[in-house]
């Protein structure tokens, strides 16, 4: 998997949940900069993400969590 | 003492006179000294003990999770500082509830015993969270560390504030600021005016029906309700203007608690208007830890999470039934709405309703109602109590028997304004209009406004504070 391809899971993850073909992600983006997500989308979209990548992400990891950018970087690693 | 208390503006002068005339090495140290002898007049030793300690225990535990490069160490360290300070706070608030065997009735007021306690330990846990999740660097200096425990404007009553916000603030060399003291000062006296002249006086209506609530029924009830939810929030947000209002004076900025909760939409929203830094506290470690543990079972993991975290909340407020079914109440509506929230987006959006001004109106009653109902429990002086003012709110059968009694003048006067003299009436009512009118922008622009104006209104606010002042003992959320 290269990176090019990761992100653009993760793109097509996002409008998944979000219902939005049209959404565009970047690195410095955060909650408040994406309609609809709450804690509850919040859930979906990690599951999803578990789901779609085989991996799993540990309470120190979910709870720190800055913007999409550091999420990118942590499916990274589990998936290198 | 509490911050309403004449002692209080003999004590404030004389701490701040102290602080502006300190060197600046100096200033940490008598802000300190001030905090611990402001805990200490409290009459009750044990408290500044528990807080030192905690303040210890904390700063020692966060320098060994920085020093420690093993995860699982600073796992271990980080679990055991957090029980012993979860540990302490039972202990002290809930054991001696919990011996003597009776939960049925809240504890005798003032109880001072642990005055502050839920507030500081509950600020030492969040320190040593974010310093275990690497989001807030270790503080060193225990001097600095111990005064952002102890800092007494936040010592009795919060708001529970976050090390990443107060630190870096004790941290920065004091300057005076002409403008910084005088909102400072206004924050002070508006906190003062909402707690001494709105809230009291709003008790006037809801302590005798509530210390005697079988005497009652229906209206009065209703009144007694409405006005306990008013009160409690001047009492509340009165303190933490006063405590903000406190701090700017020596340049610190304390955290908003309060945004209109009245006006929320939704449960969810009042949440975040309502004690905010301890909603984001329970948010943050309870709630998104939880939900996320839980995340697999999706909505039902984080319905669950929600009823834990808002039966904590109840818990934290006090070891009596009336706050665990206050929480649960909450916590059920919670839950509920995490099912029906997207339900409900869908019919709105069917009806075409969304944007809809009367939608909105509509959920701000609705909102408030449901809050004020919940208030039942936490005000009542027992459980029996409050199921009696629940049950009986919209009984209007004995009202009727009042007003073909004593006429509906002489209904009106004795269980609608529970005797009230007029001119108290009057002075409620202009209160309540001063402080509708006084949003928090409308006291920035009266700076702009000429001399003669701002003084005017600076002089008619002490006048009112002075001359309107109800006498009651202690603020309310004092008790948690």
């Amino acid at each position: 998997m290269t990176q090019m391809t990761r992100r653009e899971i993760l793109s097509d993850i996002f409008r998944t949940v979000f219902d939005d073909p049209e959404l565009e992600i970047g690195p410095e983006m955060t909650a408040d900069d994406v309609p609809g997500w709450d804690s509850l989308s919040h859930v979906n979209l990690i599951l999803a993400i578990e789901t779609r990548f085989k991996i799993r992400f540990s309470q120190k990891e979910l709870l720190t969590m800055k913007n999409i950018g550091a999420l990118l970087k942590l499916i990274e690693g589990k998936t290198a | 003492m509490p911050l309403s208390s004449p002692s209080y503006f003999l004590f404030l002068p004389v701490v701040y006179l102290a602080f502006l005339l300190a060197k600046d090495r100096f200033r940490l140290a008598v802000l300190l000294a001030a905090s611990y002898g402001f805990y200490l007049a409290l009459g009750a030793p044990q408290l500044p003990l528990l807080l030192a300690l905690v303040t210890f225990l904390s700063y020692m535990c966060a320098l060994r999770m920085a020093a420690s490069a093993d995860p699982a160490a600073k796992r271990r360290v980080f679990l055991a500082g957090t029980a012993a300070c979860a540990l302490l706070l039972i202990c002290v608030k809930y054991l001696p509830r919990l011996l003597e065997g009776s939960m049925s009735n809240p504890p005798p007021a003032p109880l001072l015993v642990t005055v502050g306690a839920s507030y500081f330990i509950f600020q030492a846990i969040s320190y040593l969270a974010d310093v275990y999740l690497g989001v807030q660097e270790v503080e060193r200096h225990f001097g600095r560390y111990a005064l952002s425990m102890a800092f007494f404007p936040k010592l009795l009553q919060g708001p529970i504030e976050r090390a990443g916000d107060l630190l870096p603030q004790l941290n920065k060399r004091y300057e005076f600021d002409y403008s910084s003291a005088r909102s400072g000062l206004i924050l002070l006296a508006c906190g003062l005016f909402k707690k001494v002249v709105a809230a009291d006086r709003l008790a006037l209506y809801a302590d005798p029906v509530f210390n005697d609530v079988h005497a009652y029924s229906g209206v009065s009830l209703l009144v007694a309700v409405y006005a306990y939810s008013l009160q409690i929030y001047f009492d509340f947000s009165g303190y933490t203007d006063m405590a903000r209002g406190t701090a700017r004076l020596f340049g610190i900025d304390l955290t908003e608690n309060f945004n209109s909760p009245y006006s929320a939409v939704s449960i969810a929203d009042f949440w975040r208007r309502w004690h905010i830094s301890f909603s984001r506290w329970i948010l943050d470690y309870i709630f998104k830890p939880l939900q996320m543990l839980w995340r697999e079972r999706r909505e039902f993991g984080t319905a669950a999470a929600l009823l834990v975290t808002f039966l904590a909340s109840g818990v934290w407020h006090g070891a009596a039934w009336g706050f665990v079914i206050w929480g649960l109440l909450h916590g059920v509506w919670l839950a509920a709405s995490v099912y029906w929230r997207p339900r409900q987006k869908k019919l709105h959006r069917l009806l075409g309703l969304e944007k809809s001004g009367l939608l909105r109106a509509w959920q701000i009653f609705v909102t408030f109602h449901l809050v004020s109902f919940a208030w039942i429990f936490f005000r009542a002086d027992s459980l029996s109590d409050a199921f009696y003012v629940a049950g009986n709110l919209l009984d209007f059968s004995g009202n009727s028997a009042q007003i073909s009694a004593a006429g509906i003048y002489g209904f009106f006067k004795t269980s609608v304004l529970m005797g009230t003299q007029r001119r108290e009436l009057v002075f409620l009512a202009a209160a309540l209009c001063v402080c509708a009118a006084s949003g928090k922008e409308r006291i920035e622009l009266l700076r702009l406004r000429p001399f003669w104006v701002k003084w005017t209104v600076y002089n008619a606010l002490l006048a009112a504070i002075l001359i309107l002042w109800v006498s009651k003992e202690t603020f309310i959320y004092f008790r948690f």
